[in-house]
């Protein structure tokens, strides 16, 4: 009788057994079968193609899973994030910069890397030290950085022989020249094109960054580290912050070669609206898109007192909404591939941000990408600070420049300058000290 | 309680029949429903909103730590709220003026019943029922300085191009008149309805007792259009007050008006609630423009109602006594 029992006890562990491993064998399989939609968001239309192949190729080896990509305008796109990331509604995947998402970052709400994510980023020589400073915080590594967005000058090759001009200009003072040149009016005295456009109105914190362009070579900055670690004050009311308001002042009243009415940014250089501006590398896809037979070259951005581009680095994040982590990433993952790499410098313009990948090729058969990937020594990278408080500083003191480039009493008047730029500074500081992070 | 011996006991509850208890039951099941709604999408929130305005804010915590009335403070001192304040202002005022002025004058002349009245009807309406954002997103264009269709009408008669959205004098009036142009077509639809409401034998009257056009128009069409003129002019009140969408489709982008020459309350509402994520403090601004709204409706209530002499003159018409 014992021995029955034993054996029917027997029986009964080795059946459950089984019926677990067979449960757990089938639900892996199951979920490998079963239909999976995994959602990307993206600030930047240019990128939905670059997504949608990727998915494509993605679908091949994953043939049960679907890629769902949708792409706002980027101003749009930040406000959706902010209704949404808090709610937990949010994508499983977000293409988005730090700066924009340093608050969420902030608050908890991303995820840190992780395990083979972490060994991805970290990979010696893949990205660059400034790319995984941008995306560090308190010591974590957060999302991967996709692509970068750095500067360099557009000019239209026409209109520089036509000047009588040979070369790209080196330094601000050579550019300021250039643009005098280069400007065109009618025959009632208006601007019909500008020697240099520069951003000189429109809402958001656009003004105040095409301003740091100027800014930044000049010696200045938005803000800057203070004695203690991790607290910041304004760094532009000084004689650069004055010369770079300068600049565009003279610009627009003293030698008219821009103003607010003539069109601005990429589509006047794509209308042959102006002669020059400065913008990232995307602008050449949609130059080949929209204004074909336009012949125009790049060139570093020129010198002042220092050297610098600003470079922005736009990354890929998995959300805490995912009910997926794992395969989100590897789809991230798999965006980082070189041969997506390659396909979205080529097709979409926007610099990859790993180092470990040979695009010479791309920039032979294109030579206007050469000046993005241009190196020096001396040739300064700067970015947004990943610190919350900076989108409320650049969007502020946007507005003010707004203000202060439609005022023409301000030409010539060094003490009005000085006024207008110790005001913005002073507000810079104010809302620093409101977020606590204020400090000499 | 004290009862008088001579009167009759009242009984407490009155008697109701089956039926009016059925027709009770029926109202209340289709009303709470309703009213609960509206209680969740907007009571409940707009008291929310009261609470919020206490507090200082962080992206996940709105009630994050209870600053009693600092919010207000800081606002009264606040260059850009101030701005805001006074553009918003400009803005309802000529917009609620020149609508409803347009409006009644468009009513007028489509009052009289003619074949080609719908066609004009529908189209003053059309503006009304196009989405905001398309409209916006055109308008801009038509003010362009280079290629606007505002401009190049204008160069017929020898006039330069102007910067519409450009500068700061020009950006608050273009944006005037597009949001005039959108609202005047519901304004219109409601006087024309009212118009064509008040009795002919008034106007019959009046002219029969040698009124002219205009004094029939004076002297009888509007004070018989008083309640009208009141609910048109809230309306527009309101709605000017929470101005937003043209706004910020006219400010984005590098040909963008320049922002803080247009800014009005809502845009920076907008802007310290979901860019800065100040919610206490965008909160408290919209606490602010709630009063300023109430307080406005009422002014525009009083002033209705003391002058409110329609119900005489009703009584005067029905004398035939109109002079």
């Amino acid at each position: 009788m014992k021995i029955m029992r034993k054996l029917f006890l027997v029986a009964l562990v080795l059946l459950v057994a089984l019926q677990m491993g067979f449960a757990k064998g089938s639900s892996e399989s199951a979920s490998e079968s079963k239909p999976q939609t995994i959602t990307l968001w993206s600030g930047y239309p240019e990128m939905e193609p670059f997504y949608k192949q990727a998915a494509e190729k993605f679908k091949e080896t994953h043939p049960n899973v679907t890629i769902e990509i949708v792409s706002h305008p980027l101003r749009e796109f930040e406000q959706k994030l902010s209704a949404t990331i808090p709610s937990n509604t949010v994508a499983d995947i977000i293409e988005v910069s730090v700066y924009a998402n340093q608050k969420f970052i902030e608050a908890g709400l991303i995820p840190e890397d992780e395990g083979e994510v972490l060994d991805f980023v970290k990979a010696d020589g893949r990205f660059s030290d400034f790319a995984i400073a941008n995306d560090s915080y308190n010591g974590k590594i957060y999302g991967v950085p996709l692509f970068q967005g750095r500067t360099a000058l557009y000019y239209n090759t026409d209109m520089f022989a036509e000047a009588g001009i040979t070369e790209p200009p080196t330094t601000f003072e050579e550019m300021y020249e250039d643009a005098k040149k280069l400007a065109k009016y009618d025959s009632a005295g208006n601007l019909t094109r500008s020697g240099h456009s520069l951003r000189l109105s429109g809402q958001g914190s656009g003004v105040a960054e095409k301003f740091w362009f100027v800014l930044y070579p000049m010696g200045g900055t938005f803000i800057e580290e203070g004695k203690t670690a991790g607290t910041y004050h304004a760094a532009y009311n000084n004689d650069a912050g004055r010369k770079a308001l300068t600049y565009y002042i003279d610009a627009v009243y003293k030698d008219h070669w821009d103003d607010q009415k003539i069109k601005h940014d990429a589509e006047s250089f794509e209308l042959g609206q102006t002669a020059m501006f400065f913008r990232e590398s995307w602008v050449i896809g949609d130059i080949a898109s929209k204004a074909p037979n336009l012949n125009y070259a790049t060139a570093p951005v020129p010198k002042d007192a220092r050297w610098g581009r600003i470079t922005n680095i736009e990354n890929l994040y998995v959300t805490k909404a995912s009910k997926n982590p794992d395969l989100a990433w590897e789809f991230v993952l798999s965006l980082l591939s070189e041969e997506n790499q390659r396909w979205m410098f080529e097709n979409v313009g926007w610099l990859p941000c790993r180092n470990d990948i040979d695009i010479s090729d791309i920039i032979e058969r294109h030579p206007q990408f050469a000046a993005f990937t241009y190196t020096d020594p001396d040739y300064d990278e700067y970015g947004y600070l990943p610190i919350a408080a900076f989108d409320e500083v650049i969007t502020k003191l946007a507005e003010r420049l707004v203000t202060a480039f439609l005022d023409s009493s301000l030409e010539g008047n060094d003490a009005a300058i000085a006024k207008t730029i110790s005001d913005a500074a002073n507000e810079t500081n104010e809302i620093l000290k409101r977020y606590n992070l204020y400090g000499e | 309680m004290k009862k008088n011996n001579n009167t009759i006991a009242v009984p407490l509850k009155r008697y109701i029949s089956q039926t009016e208890k059925k027709k009770r039951i029926f109202v209340y099941c289709s009303i709470i429903p309703v009213i609960a709604i509206f209680a969740f999408v907007r009571i409940i929130p707009i008291c929310t909103n009261f609470v919020y305005s206490l507090f200082e804010s962080t992206v996940v915590n709105p009630t994050q730590k209870f600053v009693g009335l600092k919010n207000f403070i800081e606002l009264f001192h606040d260059q850009l709220f101030l701005l805001s304040l006074r553009n918003t202002t400009i803005f309802a005022l000529f917009v609620t003026i020149f609508s409803v002025a347009i409006a009644i004058l468009l009513a007028a002349l489509l009052t009289t019943q003619s074949k080609l009245s719908p066609l004009y009807e529908t189209i003053y309406f059309l503006p009304v029922i196009t989405p905001m954002v398309p409209v916006a997103v055109v308008w801009k264009w038509i003010y362009d300085p280079t290629y606007g269709l505002l401009n190049y009408i204008l160069s017929w008669f020898g006039i330069s191009p102007i910067g519409w959205l450009v500068y700061p004098n020009t950006a608050l009036i273009a944006i005037i008149i597009m949001s005039v142009w959108k609202i005047v077509g519901y304004n219109m639809i409601i006087f024309l309805v009212g118009m064509r409401d008040i009795p002919e034998t008034y106007i019959e009257a009046a002219r029969i007792d040698g009124a002219s056009s205009n004094q029939v128009f004076w002297k009888v069409i509007m004070p018989l259009l008083r309640p009208i003129l009141l609910f048109v002019f809230v309306i527009s009140t309101i709605n000017s007050f929470n101005v937003f969408t043209q706004v910020f489709i006219m400010t984005s982008g590098a040909q963008g008006a320049p922002g803080n020459a247009v800014r009005t309350i809502v845009f920076d509402i907008y802007e310290n609630g979901f860019r800065y994520f100040r919610t206490g403090y965008a909160a408290a601004e919209a606490v602010v423009l709630f009063v300023i709204i109430l307080l406005l409706t009422f002014i525009q209530f009083g002033i209705s109602g003391k002058g409110d002499s329609s119900k005489k003159k009703r009584a005067i018409f029905r004398k035939g006594a109109v002079k």
